[in-house]
């Protein structure tokens, strides 16, 4: 009953807003900080401030009653038609990379992220974060004003305090930056340390690449940057990387798209590289893998030494593994990994994790180097915002001066650190003995709440900036709208401390170009501006050998050793990764690639370690409920829901950070557990720890409650092998050992398809006509094609209980399937949107013809037609059908004092759905209308040429997996898929005739493996 | 009764047979003297009544006929009209005139057409509902329903004579013979 | 015609039964046996069950009420299984509603005169049924407020229903066979609604009798067509029975869903409809007959019969169930073969034994005379039917639904407190209904009870007009102590 009374509020807490006063102050105010200040420059983008600050003061003047502000066209900005979105060219910053986008902008409002087509590395790819950013930007809990001491209060009374408190230009100030590839706070940092000379600055992030450099530190003397070009790799041997997810590597895009397209088969004639994974958790890479080892994340040092040590018998370099020998010495994929690489020398790559310690990537170098892979699979190349020491022991560091009380001021640009850093520092006490601690940051969290001063931070789609890619393309972070809270950017903040003025990040950024651009810069500067990146820089390659001391190096080292009994590794989460998006929806709904948990994270462990643990294995269809174990390692212990996971590594138990929040907002406050307490400096990722089962319960809300196939044929799959044996390996046919049940009888009727009773009605003349195919042999799952379907489509979060309840709303979901032993299985993604049948069973059986064929295809749902009966939900054989049981959508779009804000994250090109209506993908109708029409304005036909239309799902595809487009047009894309010999059809014997299709997937393992 | 007989219209003579038996020999005995205007009531129909009674095969058959005639091919161009005319759509493919799947509503509504011509054609031929009745002001008649039968000759009737009727019925032997005025 | 006319006129002839009225009974005794329960003044017990049915009532309007405030999610519906207990109630109560009518039809077809005992009882029975049945389509749609748009009306968004969807066949069923039940029910009322009103002494009744009985008198001219009206309603009811449950189950039979898309579930539906029917008529009348102390009509030999009925239709299902089953062998779908074992052995098993146990196991016990005759036996038999076959629609809608094609999207459903209260509630609609029909309307057909009275046979009369008793072919079997 009370959970029913509570049905209002769709995940826990949303509607018991707080209210607090700092913000109901913050309303009173007319007009919000900044709101009204326009600069000058008569330009699209001061329109877009205009537009921006009046969106935002219809919410911010008054709390209850939103006043409707409308900003007339007195001159009409150029290329600008109202309902016609613009696209603006802008960039991500990421840690210290950046990833380039196009935003769509409505009627000067950013509501979608589209990577960045000329973009060298992502080519217009994206992943989660980089679609969820949207809704970060709308996020009513950011921090909404300057705050001393966390009374609210101008940015001017921070400008006042910084021009008195920094003209002691003696002080002992301790920065404490994000990692940043911006070039303008490159300068910045400059001139800090040149006004202030007892300042010091550290780059901290609780998930770094620093083991990566140090490694290349040790294995070269230099801290280089890793740069894996897997399209060029015939082999590749991930070391506990999973280079391919967001939340592992910062170049995931990038990877992705090679790796992928590297494996890319349209032909038995096309090859696959062969991808060998090492890893203790069950990642996206590993079941991406043709072969994968578990090994405890402790194995793993000790295996790449043998493996290197085998290595060395057979190439140059490696002198300084010769002879060592440990317990993977004899290991069975030593020998046959050796093999490979041998045979592939200069098309290989050897990559370890971040949380690999040092020693393992100076490995990874030197075999690297030894295999001749440098420079062709692999390069390394000089970074100019990486410092040259060690920023973690810089960090302890620091943390030992503020204990020692020797520093003054600190400021925090953009980090977290009283949640994030290891435990054993305490930095929140630490922090509390400087006299002054200023903070920038998006909510008022952990770190601010123990600062002085709390600066509130502008989001990048707000705020000038630029930076560097990961391998080095320069782009300018052009801002997209006036900032919502008046919030600045860390540019302008520096900027205020060192010159104690104001100055807004348009002119920092231009000051830094000029530099770059000594001449014509006006011209350049509009260019970069359009396209967003400038090809021109990118990092030279160091063309480097080993160190001479290597060998030494190696064997001074504390030789590695596994750990015995159980381990725990600490990974960042697929989702919130380190805790910064922990306050996105989105991101938290989105089921974890693997374990398909939502709201939640939990312990991993392998079947055996839960059985060993007494914890059962095997979960009923009905059975939401997860046991907690108690996890105790440093002498700090948590609570958490353990979670079985097939193919986990046995005695090793995964977790992930970035949960267990409180005061940051509605979403993140109270989801899952905080995982940072058994993070420590000299164990930052794995370590010896003791598990016990405490008897509890906690509910866990995962999408997908069976795991296993049943040998059904959603999923066909063949080796190289086998492809090239028999080629329609995916038919129904092959798989099944029949054909369709009255295909032979359709055949002889001239039709392709199995006899119906009923002649059946379609519109072959009409053109276009719409399709999918989706290459298994490409998807990895990594789930950013739901995020942008929800971003694109205005798909309601209806949080963990509903969630637990089996009623997510994604219109595109990625379904996880394990295959062979639970110890270590395979397992295989297949993404499900709707299939967009011919002969649709969810039509049929609607009372009132709210869901019916289009001419060009489209299985249409007719909201305001609907009355919910959810027959066809029923009907369909592939669940594809959401319903929404309660008003999800007012509940999402009516949060908090001014939902306006929140609002303006939705596409006004599609509806948002009420209560008691079906709703389902639509293959991005209102995108196929918009390019319909653009096609008929320009050629007169509707019919558009090939690949101008995408949906939301293809285009953020990072492994290029969802391919869209005209059957019709014969030698489109898509319609040379559809006569591909790997293309099936889902349940082809219910004759539905599905308008999406599968390329079946393709594995490339070594043979003596199988 | 007797004392304003002379100026209220008489309706027909009243008379009480002992158990259906006898009603039915009374009800030859006037058929076979010519009656033609006279009508039996008992509490349920007496079987072999309509051959004592000479009673004509009812028209309800027609009546239902025609209604279920409407019903079907009323249905029929409903659905045809709606689906393939006024507003043709394609739905899951299938052809505009999809016969299977209009039987089912065209069957319902040509049974519930007929059902009503039944029903109302009945109360109709019967010309109920008639609420007032000249036999309703016989306190005896009330028995009709329960365990009296009755018959009961009409004034309309063209060899009706009061006595001549009386005098058929007394020799009859039937018992409680009353004249039934209209009032 | 007059073929007809005789059967129904001799039935003792060739249908070799005992008497159908127990005692020796005249047809004034009959009409006051029948009549005076509406006559007599309300005993204090109605009020009291009348009392307890109106809140249960209640909680059926405050349920949908608050269905209707926040949603169809206060359900324990989800994405694999979007038809929870509204459906199967739906089903259920439809189900019952099917005895009524086909006692009072095809039964009158088949001569069975016993049933006049019973129809009236049954009918309505069925007319309260089926409006518990109609509650659950129309406030399980997301969107009640228009549930309009299923009929043919025409509207602003020239839209019309769609006439391929066996939900829009099952509005049109459901509404016609309503309807007809209502008529024929009414039908068969007005003769006997014409006797209170010539036995009630308060005006107020003989205003209310005496319209809703049209002014009836017996003429033997309005009985003449009378007969044949009802003759034609009865041949049009049987088909129209047949045809509901035919087409509730389409709902099913018609969709993709393994378990459902199958073509035995039209016989298969109707077989227990008649069985869940057939109980539940069982379960009402011993209450009735022993509180309304009409054991002298509703005798322990129309129960024998009843239980046969129930006996038949029982293992007709059960012969379903095991011809699914071999079907989904037979057909060699994969994922035919996987529901049915899911059935037997997967997370809904319990609710599939229970149902096995109640629908196939228990009916057995009536192969033994001495059961079939034994009122207590037959009542608990009776409820345990109608808890087996409730389980059987659970079993049909939900354990296809949440274990179909996809693996990935198979899930778990469990009902919420408002699925049981608003199913709960049902019977506080129906009881309502039906006390008030006890009170007010005549519980048995008396017009029809006289005729099948061997006094009612002018040929039992000798010349003398002398009423002589046929003598019973069979001897009456002694009377179970009551």
């Amino acid at each position: 009953m009370s959970e029913d009374l509570k049905q209002n509020s769709y995940w826990k807490s949303l509607n018991e807003l707080a209210h607090n006063e700092e913000y109901k102050k913050f309303n009173e105010r007319e007009f919000p900080e900044g709101a009204s200040e326009l600069t000058d420059q008569v330009s699209r983008r001061s329109f877009l401030r205009v537009m921006g600050a009046s969106i935002a003061l219809a919410g911010f003047a008054s709390c209850r009653r939103p006043v409707q502000k409308i900003i007339p066209y007195t001159e009409m900005p150029e290329n600008l038609v109202q309902g016609v979105p613009l696209h603006y060219a802008t960039a991500k910053p990421f840690q210290d990379s950046l990833s380039g986008l196009l935003v769509e902008n409505t009627d000067g409002r950013p509501t979608k992220i589209e990577g960045n087509e000329s973009h060298p590395e992502n080519r217009g790819r994206t992943n989660i974060y980089d679609q969820a950013e949207i809704l970060n930007l709308y996020d009513p809990d950011r921090s909404r004003s300057v705050r001393r001491n966390g009374e609210s209060v101008s940015g001017d009374d921070f400008i006042a305090f910084a021009r008195d408190h920094f003209s002691d230009t003696g002080r002992r100030i301790a920065v404490i930056s994000e990692a940043s590839s911006s070039p303008t706070l490159g300068r910045l940092k400059e001139q800090m340390a040149a006004r202030f000379p007892n300042s010091s600055w550290v780059t901290y992030e609780a998930f770094d690449e620093e083991s990566q450099l140090e490694g290349t530190r040790l294995a070269f003397g230099r801290r280089l940057r890793t740069v894996n070009h897997y399209d060029r790799a015939d082999v590749v041997l991930s070391l506990d990387s999973d280079f391919i997810n967001p939340h592992e590597h910062k170049n995931n895009v990038a990877n992705a798209r090679q790796v992928t397209g590297r494996r890319e088969v349209r032909s038995t004639e096309d090859t696959l590289s062969r991808i060998y994974v090492v890893e203790n958790k069950f990642t996206n890479t590993g079941s991406y893998a043709d072969n994968r080892l578990r090994l405890k994340a402790s194995e793993i040092g000790p295996f790449t030494y043998a493996l290197a040590a085998h290595l060395s018998g057979s190439v140059e370099g490696l002198e300084a593994f010769s002879g060592l020998s440990n317990d993977f010495s004899g290991h069975e994929w030593i020998p046959l990994l050796a093999g490979d690489l041998l045979a592939n020398r200069g098309m290989s790559i050897v990559t370890a994790g971040n949380q690999q310690p040092a020693p393992v990537h100076a490995a990874a170098a030197a075999i690297n180097l030894a295999l001749g892979n440098a420079g062709s699979a692999v390069t390394w190349h000089e970074v100019p915002h990486i410092e040259d020491n060690p920023q973690r022991d810089a960090f302890r560091e620091l943390a030992r001066q503020l204990d020692n009380g020797t520093i003054d001021t600190v400021i925090l640009a953009g980090t977290n650190p009283v949640f994030t850093a290891p435990a054993d520092l305490d930095f929140g006490n630490a922090l509390g003995r400087a006299d002054t601690v200023i903070h920038l940051g998006d909510y008022r969290d952990e770190t601010a709440a123990s600062a002085d001063w709390h600066i509130n931070r502008a989001h990048f789609l707000e705020a000038w900036g630029d930076g560097y890619s990961y391998t080095g393309t320069r782009s300018v972070i052009q801002p997209q709208i006036q900032p919502l809270f008046s919030g600045w950017s860390g540019l302008e903040l520096f900027n205020v401390i060192i010159s104690g003025q104001w100055a807004d990040g348009y002119s920092l950024v231009r000051e830094t170009w000029n530099e770059f651009y000594p001449d014509d810069f006006e011209d350049r500067w509009r260019r970069i501006l359009h396209d967003g990146i400038d090809t021109g820089g990118h990092f030279p390659e160091i063309n480097t050998d080993l160190s001479a001391g290597f060998a030494d190096v190696i064997s001074s080292l504390p030789d590695m050793s596994r750990i015995e009994g159980f381990e725990i590794a600490i990974r960042p989460d697929a989702t919130v990764f380190d805790g910064r998006y922990a306050n996105n929806s989105w991101l938290q709904e989105l089921p974890d690639p693997m374990t398909k948990i939502t709201w939640d994270n939990v312990a991993l462990m392998s079947p055996a370690t839960a059985r060993q643990l007494g914890i059962p294995v095997t979960r009923g269809l009905n059975e939401n409920e997860a046991p907690v174990v108690r996890i105790e390692a440093g002498g700090r212990a948590i609570e958490i829901a353990a979670w079985v996971q097939p193919g986990h590594a046995d005695n090793s138990i995964s977790l992930s950070v970035g949960y267990g929040r409180n005061g940051i907002g509605r979403i993140a406050d109270g989801v899952g557990v905080d995982t940072y307490p058994l993070r420590t400096t000299d164990a930052g990722y794995f370590r010896s720890a003791d598990i016990s089962v405490t008897g509890r319960n906690y509910e866990i809300a995962c999408v997908q409650d069976h795991d296993s196939l049943e040998g059904r044929e959603m999923i066909r799959e063949a080796t190289m092998e086998g492809y090239r044996e028999n080629p329609d390996f995916a038919s129904f046919e092959s798989f099944h050992g029949y054909e369709v049940p009255g295909l032979a009888e359709g055949l002889e009727l001239g039709t392709d398809n199995p006899v119906t009773l009923f002649t059946p009605q379609h519109f072959p003349e009409h053109q276009p006509q719409w399709g999918m195919a989706i290459d298994l042999n490409s998807c990895f799952g990594c789930g950013v094609c739901t995020i942008a379907c929800q971003a694109e489509n205005n798909i309601p979060v209806v949080g963990k209980r509903e969630v637990g309840r089996r009623r997510m709303m994604h219109w595109i979901r990625t379904d996880r399937y394990y295959e062979g032993d639970e110890d270590n299985p395979r397992a295989m993604h297949q993404p499900i949107p709707c299939m967009h049948c011919d002969h649709a069973p969810c039509e049929e059986v609607c009372p009132v013809a709210a869901t019916t064929q289009s001419d060009d295809g489209l299985n249409q749902m007719t909201y305001n037609r609907c009355i919910g009966t959810r027959y066809c939900a029923n009907n369909c054989p592939y669940k594809v059908r959401r319903f929404n049981f309660f008003n999800y959508s007012k509940e999402f779009l009516t949060t908090g004092d001014d939902p306006e804000i929140i609002q303006m994250a939705m596409n006004p090109d599609v509806t948002v759905r009420f209560r008691g209506v079906m709703e389902k993908c639509t293959y991005c109708v209102q995108r196929i209308n918009r390019v319909k029409s653009q096609a008929k304005i320009e050629t007169g036909s509707p019919k558009p040429v090939d690949g101008a239309m995408k949906t939301a799902c293809q285009q953020a595809c990072p492994a290029n997996a969802i391919h869209f487009g005209d059957l019709t047009d014969s030698d489109s894309n898509i319609s040379r898929l559809k006569q591909n010999e790997r293309d099936y059809v889902l349940l082809k014997e219910l004759s539905t005739r599905p308008r999406t299709s599968y390329l079946g997937k393709l594995r490339n393992p070594n043979p003596e493996l199988g | 009764m007797e004392t304003s007989n002379t100026d209220r219209k008489l309706y027909g003579v009243l008379a009480e047979a002992g158990n259906p038996k006898e009603l039915l020999n009374i009800a030859m005995t006037v058929k076979n003297s010519g009656y033609r205007i006279y009508d039996t009531y008992s509490p349920f129909p007496i079987h072999g009544m309509d051959q004592a009674m000479n009673l004509k095969k009812s028209k309800l058959g027609w009546i239902v006929l025609g209604h279920g005639l409407t019903g079907f091919f009323g249905a029929l161009s409903l659905i045809y009209f709606t689906m393939a005319v006024d507003y043709p759509l394609n739905i899951g493919g299938k052809t505009l005139l999809n016969f299977p799947a209009w039987i089912p509503v065209t069957f319902e509504l040509t049974i519930l057409l007929s059902a009503f011509g039944a029903v109302f054609g009945m109360f109709f031929l019967n010309g109920l509902p008639r609420l007032n009745h000249p036999l309703f002001s016989i306190d005896n008649f009330s028995r009709a329903t329960d365990d009296g039968f009755f018959i009961c000759i009409e004034s309309e009737d063209p060899q009706f004579e009061k006595e001549k009727v009386k005098k058929l019925f007394a020799d009859a032997g039937v018992s409680n013979i009353e004249e039934v005025y209209d009032d | 015609m007059s073929r007809t006319y005789e059967n129904i006129s001799k039935p003792y002839e060739y249908v070799h039964e005992p008497p159908l009225v127990k005692g020796d009974h005249d047809f004034k005794s009959i009409t006051a046996l029948v009549t005076d329960i509406n006559l007599r003044p309300t005993p204090r017990g109605w009020y009291m069950a009348f009392g307890v049915a109106n809140l249960l009532l209640f909680l059926l309007l405050f349920s949908i009420a608050y269905l209707i405030w926040q949603g169809t999610g206060i359900w324990g519906l989800n994405t694999p299984v979007n038809w929870g207990w509204a459906i199967i109630n739906f089903v259920w109560w439809v189900g019952i509603g099917h005895a009524g009518t086909l006692i009072s039809a095809i039964l009158f077809l088949f001569r069975q005169d016993w049933r006049t005992a019973i129809n009236r009882f049954a009918e309505a029975m069925t007319i309260f049924a089926v409006m518990c049945a109609g509650v659950f389509p129309a406030i399980h749609v997301g969107r009640i407020w228009v549930i309009y748009w299923v009929f043919p009306i025409p509207n602003q968004m020239g839209v019309w229903p769609n006439f391929n969807s066996p939900l829009l066949w099952d509005v049109f069923a459901v509404s016609t066979y309503f309807t007809v039940s209502l008529l024929f029910w009414y039908v068969g009322l007005v003769p006997d609604l014409a006797t209170i009103r010539d036995r009630i002494k308060s005006r107020i009744g003989k205003v209310l009798y005496g319209t809703f009985s049209l002014g009836w008198r017996g003429s033997n001219r309005h009985w003449w067509t009378y007969e044949k009206a009802y003759m034609i309603l009865a041949g049009l009811a049987t088909p129209l029975v047949l045809s509901v449950h035919t087409i509730v189950s389409f709902d099913f039979a018609v969709s993709v869903i393994p378990g459902w898309h199958t073509t035995i579930f039209p016989p298969y539906f109707v077989a227990g409809a008649i069985f869940s029917g057939f109980a539940m008529v069982l379960s009402l009348m011993i209450i009735c007959r022993k509180v309304y102390k009409l054991e002298d009509i509703m005798t322990v030999d129309h129960m024998e019969k009843m239980n046969m009925i129930l006996l038949v239709t029982g293992m007709m299902v059960g012969f379903a169930y095991a011809m699914e089953f071999f079907m989904a062998w037979y057909s060699g779908v994969e994922y035919e073969k996987a529901i049915f074992m899911l059935r037997a052995a997967g997370p809904y098993a319990w609710a599939y034994w229970i149902m096995i146990s109640c629908n196939v196991l228990s009916p057995q016990v009536f192969w033994v005379k001495r059961f079939r005759r034994n009122i207590a036996l037959t009542f608990v038999i009776s409820i345990i039917v109608n808890i087996g076959m409730w389980f059987e629609r659970f079993v049909i809608t939900v354990s296809s639904l949440s274990t179909d094609f996809l693996p990935s999207s198979w899930g778990y459903y469990s009902p919420t407190m408002w699925d049981i209260m608003t199913y709960i509630g049902t019977f506080g609609l129906f009881f309502t209904f039906f006390l008030l029909f006890l009170r007010f309307l005549p519980m048995v057909a008396v017009a029809e009870l006289k005729n099948v009275m061997p006094q009612a046979d002018p040929h039992n009369y000798d010349d003398s007009g002398e009423y002589v008793p046929p003598k019973a072919d069979v001897p009456e079997p002694k009377r179970e102590p009551v």
